[in-house]
């Protein structure tokens, strides 16, 4: 084969450091689409990689303000939109695109419930950066009634985990529910008679595990969309930053769980 | 059966005493009631297998002298 080349050319591929890794197929990755739900602390550093590595098509989920006690964790977020109190979606979307200029985001100023199941067949990838478990199992089912990887994050201080899901097969989320979710579940939701009142626990977090365990996420969502998922976590890895550990554990499908059908 | 629980976050141990209709959850729910845990949510761990919480001592394959962990489960993310 020939060609013409010139000086420097191999510089000027974005993606020529990428293309470097035998089993990542750079291509796949760029028609990729991907779901990411919450754009906190997980969300941000989880639309950076995944911009960074290629993706084009992403959509983004949430509901809530740019607020100043979120400017620790959020490459993402300025004090001026803390001040103007702006929506979290609108600001990623801004400040990703800048990172590459033939990305395209879709922000959605919502909650995880107000995504209709079948809108979910059109991704690749959904990932799950949220801060409770009642989103987290909601997306967890719907991603496996449509057959979508799902891939979650959670972090508490120096402490992460990180669960890969490719339905049917894997054990979800719920599968690995016990009672002490339920206790945080209910705790969550507690009805006083005439409406009910949602409690949010204030969680410890910080940048250097969110930015880990928003990694790994896309870590494995790369073998996943370069079809190598035999790579990828079975089925959970937990991280302690603090002790300097991390491993990964097996779970098992709960035979009971209502999203194996 | 006697087993012994590990704490992951201090590395502290306590033995337990079990019988095979105990369940996993029981488990995580005596262990962290000894540690004075707080709200968060639990894990058990055997060697590299985490126990389905509903399941007992007997399903879940725990013997005698078994050590268990409990990981602290992340919630946060936001
Ligand atoms: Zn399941």
């Amino acid at each position: 084969m020939t060609g013409t080349i010139r000086p420097g050319f191999i510089d000027e591929d974005r993606y020529d450091r990428s293309r470097r890794i035998a089993w990542l197929d750079v291509e796949r990755v760029r028609r990729t689409k991907c779901l990411v739900v919450g754009v906190g602390a997980l969300g941000n550093e989880v639309v950076k990689d995944l911009v960074l590595s290629g993706i084009q098509d992403i959509t983004i989920v949430d509901m809530d303000q740019v607020v100043r006690s979120n400017l620790n964790r959020c490459v993402f977020f300025r004090e001026g939109d803390a001040e103007r109190s702006l929506a979290k979606v609108d600001v990623v979307a801004q400040r990703a695109m800048e990172l590459a200029p033939d990305v395209r985001i879709n922000s959605i100023e919502g909650k995880v419930e107000d995504i209709a199941t079948e809108e979910l067949v059109r991704f690749d990838v959904i990932f799950g950066c949220l801060d409770n478990i009642a989103a987290r199992l909601h997306l967890n089912a719907q991603a496996g009634h449509v057959k979508v990887p799902y891939i979650d994050g959670g972090t508490d201080g120096f402490r992460g985990k990180v669960q890969v899901v490719l339905p049917p097969a894997t054990p979800c989320l719920q599968c690995a529910m016990n009672q002490s979710h339920q206790r945080i579940l209910e705790r969550r939701f507690s009805c006083t008679g005439a409406e009910v009142v949602v409690h949010e626990r204030k969680i410890a977090a910080e940048i250097t595990t969110s930015s880990i365990i928003a990694a790994i996420q896309v870590r494995e969502a790369l073998k996943v969309i370069s079809g190598r998922s035999e790579a990828c976590i079975r089925h959970v890895e937990y991280y302690d930053g603090y002790q300097v550990r991390s491993e990964c554990y097996e779970l098992e499908l709960d035979p009971d769980c209502p999203n194996h059908g | 059966m006697n087993v012994r629980i590990r704490n992951a976050e201090t590395g502290g141990t306590v033995d337990m005493e079990l019988e095979g209709e105990n369940t996993v959850q029981e488990i995580i729910q005596g262990a962290s009631a000894f540690w004075n845990k707080d709200d968060g949510a639990y894990v058990i761990r055997k060697g590299k297998r985490l126990l389905r919480g509903q399941q007992s001592v007997a399903q879940s394959g725990i013997a005698d002298s078994d050590e268990l962990e409990l990981i602290p489960d992340p919630e946060g993310g936001a």
